[in-house]
């Protein structure tokens, strides 16, 4: 082991190691951080794999690899339980095993046709519902008069809870995909009523004045302020109304369906597939991800001028 | 008390890391505080006033030169010195009395201290406000709750950050008699207040000690060996008012404007 | 002066809100009694009314309500202990929250019904496994509200604690949670109605005696649906009615914020 260039120090008395100075100062994260850091150092100097000083990167590492303690030591008590069979092997399976069937369902194509027609419902009932939304709350917004007609029907409607729609609907559009559709659409339709609706509202009166100054008409104003100023409010309406969407697409799909993810799930929830079960579970929470991370790429895109002034 | 409760601040060296950039903000600064004097700091914005305040206060650590009080290095905040900042900071979620109160935990003060609280608001002429929150306070009622907050554990010293900064002229001035009128009747606190309006540093101190810009040094302590109240149009007070504008380049234009 | 004015404008206000509802039950009336729409489909709106009373008189409605009433105040109360705990231990330590932080992250990208058939497996098809589904509702926006809450605590505040040299207890008693109490209350109003939400859901997809949410289920079974619409505004009211509830509490405990009206 290479000592001098570890920066550690051994404090016998006490029983532990302490980092030097100058590791901590090099690194920005907390103590329990540097320790991290520093046993992996140690765990990597002794198998001779990294000699010399550690990549920055590593060591900026040094935070995120907290967070993989907790889930680490959960996957390890998963294992041991399964290992020695201390509860149900058809409650809980071995997590290779529930790799094994991940595997298994990628490569045969099982997985890619029900991730699809699940997709496929998704972007339908979000587009639809999102677009109605925007229309809806661009207009509520923009008019008083408007929101005073439409606004307490919208708002009384909104108090049933959206899983209670699922018999109703059900009863007027069958079981097939029009209701599936529908249903996903409502929770885009909403998320996006209200944020714009609140987006519009809450432009600034400054900027308005703004516009008068430069005598806009009613296009430009909409154009060049109106919008712009509503559109991380928007954006929001879009995060929040795609997680719904994606929520609302595993309850329709538990209701009546012949494939898609949400129905594999149910499925092999009834024949006791555990294995199945959690797979799938692993595959709707990334693609949930996903979605949330392509809608901050897009929000990142579109907020640009935001960022500027933030740093600023 | 005597000089053994001096206050005492010697060779203080003050550093803030901007973007990785090292930039001094306060420089060599010594100066000493005899007990029951009233001293104003006063300087162009951003030369390191507050900093140096919360110096004292002890809100800020990592700074090189040694705070002293009656011959005790200082260490982080104390309750025997109370505060006044800028932006009053009266907790929200508190009624007025409570916040008057907050320096009163404790048992040693389980059974005064309604009547501690009552002394106060009364010296501060805030008594029918007790049950008020703060949001239904105007600025100068929430500045002045704010400074019975700082005296009700009887602080050897009172810092005040700009107290008036944010009140009208007229109620300021108001103010500035109260203040002086707590000060004397507290008898024996130290007040150290900082500002930026050279009248009310004249108007309320013994010393007033001028600082420069950056980075933030001591340049010159003027006394004000004027007789209270003070006549802010009399010859005396013009004379030294003129001699603090010339410590910032500055001509006192307006000199009778207040005797209207 | 111009009260008349000003009434004149409330009235116009007025009548502009009832006008939607009021063509909406027009349509309905005509379409359900000329039977445009077959009455399978569309109830008349007396019909409805009537099941209404029905429902109430034998007993039904308020069994079943307190069915899903039980579940949703156990859930709700499971939940909120948990998520109240790990928010405050998350807000108040920079460590907790760098260890748990990203577990909480990932395992809340997964659509909480996609827990349902984990839960139903683990816990067998009863009240248990509702009342964990239900609790997971609450507990997210508890976490979340609470630790938000904590982390937005003002500096200016904790600074007046230190200079009256508040101890660590008092320094939670009476600075940080008065101060995350706003956001906390949020977080327990949005895990409310989340809950209510998921009761309904977990009473339709697991085979369940008794719950609003049953009742609806066994109403589409049977086409009954007059029994689906009275189902829907009960379960709607409720909604809305606990919210209300929140807020009035809300208001009482955060009467020192400006009221914003
Ligand atoms: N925490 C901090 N980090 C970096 N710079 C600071 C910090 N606090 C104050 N400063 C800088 O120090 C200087 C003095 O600030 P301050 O003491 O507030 O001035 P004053 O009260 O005289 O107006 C300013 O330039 C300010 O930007
Ligand atoms: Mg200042």
């Amino acid at each position: 082991m290479n000592v001098p260039e570890v920066k550690i120090r051994v404090n016998y008395n006490e029983g532990k190691v302490e980092p030097l100075k100058e590791v901590i100062e090099a690194s920005p994260s907390n103590s329990l951080g540097n320790a991290a850091v520093l046993g992996w150092r140690i765990l990597l100097d002794s198998f001779n794999i990294f000699p010399g000083p550690l990549p920055g990167i590593v060591l900026r590492l040094g935070d995120k690899a907290l967070g993989l303690i907790v889930p680490l030591l959960l996957f390890l008590a998963w294992d041991l339980v399964t290992r020695y069979e201390l509860t149900p092997p058809q409650l809980l399976p071995l997590p290779k095993q529930v790799a094994v069937t991940f595997l298994d369902m990628v490569r045969s194509g099982e997985l890619l046709v029900n991730l699809k027609i699940s997709l496929l419902r998704v972007t339908a009932g979000f587009f639809a519902g999102s677009f109605t939304g925007l229309v809806l709350g661009t207009a509520m917004g923009l008019s008083k008069k408007i929101e005073s007609y439409v606004g307490p029907l919208f708002h009384s409607i909104r108090q049933v809870p959206l899983l209670g729609w699922i018999p109703l609907l059900i009863l007027w559009l069958g079981m097939g995909e029009t209701f599936k559709v529908f249903f996903i659409a409502i929770g885009a339709f909403y998320a996006m009523t209200l944020n714009t609706f609140q987006g519009i509202r809450d432009v600034p009166g400054e900027y308005l004045e703004v516009a008068r100054v430069f005598e806009y008409n009613r296009l430009q104003l909409f154009r060049k302020i109106v919008f712009p100023a509503a559109l991380p409010s928007i954006l929001t309406g879009v995060r929040i109304g795609l997680s719904l969407s994606w929520f609302l697409l595993v309850g329709a799909e538990f209701t009546g369906a012949s494939e898609g993810i949400g129905y594999s799930i149910a499925w092999a929830r009834q024949i006791f597939q555990t294995d199945v079960v959690i797979a799938g579970v692993f595959v709707i929470g990334v693609i949930g991800l996903l979605m949330d991370r392509v809608v901050t790429l897009l929000e990142g895109y579109l907020l640009r001028w935001r960022r500027k002034t933030f740093t600023a | 008390m005597g000089e053994s409760g001096a206050l005492q601040l010697s060779n203080l060296n003050k550093k803030f890391t901007v973007e990785g950039e090292k930039i001094s903000i306060i420089e060599n600064v010594n100066l000493t505080v005899s007990p029951g004097e009233f001293i104003s700091i006063i300087g162009p914005s951003g030369c390191g006033k507050t900093t140096l305040l919360r110096m004292i206060i002890g809100l800020e650590s990592d700074y090189e030169g040694d705070i002293i009080l009656a011959g005790k290095k200082l260490n982080g905040p104390s309750l025997n010195r109370g505060v006044v900042f800028q932006d009053h900071r009266l907790l929200p979620w508190l009624t007025i009395e409570k916040n008057v109160g907050l320096g009163l935990e404790g048992k040693k003060y389980a059974r005064n201290r309604k009547q501690i609280i009552q002394d106060h608001l009364e010296l501060v002429g805030l008594r029918g406000f007790e049950k008020a929150y703060p949001y239904q306070l105007s600025g100068g009622m929430a500045q002045r709750a704010s400074i019975a907050r700082a005296l009700v554990n009887r602080p050897e010293i009172l810092l005040l950050d700009e107290p008036l900064g944010a009140l009208d002229a007229l109620t300021r001035m108001y103010m500035q008699q109260e203040l002086e009128k707590i000060w004397q009747q507290e008898g024996g606190i130290t007040m150290i207040m900082v500002t930026h309006d050279v009248e009310e540093a004249i108007y309320l101190s013994d010393k007033v000690v001028i600082m420069s810009n950056r980075p933030g040094k001591l340049k010159k302590t003027i006394p004000v060996p004027l007789a209270r109240p003070r006549d802010r149009a009399s010859y005396d007070f013009i004379k030294i008012k003129e001699e603090v504008l010339r410590e910032f380049h500055l001509q006192a234009e307006h000199q009778f404007s207040y005797a209207i | 002066m111009s009260t008349k004015a000003i009434s004149l404008t409330q009235l116009q206000e007025k009548v502009r809100t009832i006008t939607l509802p009021l063509i909406v039950l027009l349509v309905w009336w005509v379409v359900s009694h000329r039977e445009i729409v077959s009455p399978h489909f569309l109830p008349r709106p007396e019909t409805v009314v009537g099941a209404f009373f029905t429902l109430v008189e034998e007993g039904i409605l308020s069994f079943n309500l307190k069915m899903s009433f039980t579940r949703v105040i156990s859930g709700f109360l499971l939940g909120i202990s948990f998520g109240l705990v790990l928010g405050i231990a998350m807000g108040l330590s920079r460590t907790v929250e760098k260890l748990l932080r990203p577990l909480f992250d990932a395992v809340r990208q997964v659509p909480m019904l996609g827990f349902i058939p984990l839960i139903i497996l683990w816990c067998g098809v009863n009240e248990t496994s509702k009342v964990v589904f239900i609790a997971i509702g609450a507990y997210y926006s508890v976490v979340l509200n609470t630790f938000e809450g904590i982390r937005s605590v003002k500096k200016e505040y904790l600074e007046v604690a230190q200079v009256f040299e508040f101890g660590r207890f008092n320094l939670l008693r009476k600075f940080v949670l008065p101060a995350a109490l706003p956001s906390i209350l949020t977080g327990l109003r949005l895990g409310l109605s989340k809950s209510w939400m998921l009761v309904v859901g977990a009473e339709l997809f697991t085979a369940t005696k008794g719950g609003i949410g049953s009742m609806m289920a066994e109403g589409r079974e049977q086409w009954r649906m007059e029994i689906v619409f009275v189902g829907i505004i009960i379960v709607g009211l409720v909604g809305f009615v606990l919210d209300q509830l929140l807020k009035v509490l809300e208001g009482r405990l955060l009467r020192w914020r400006k009221a914003i009206d």
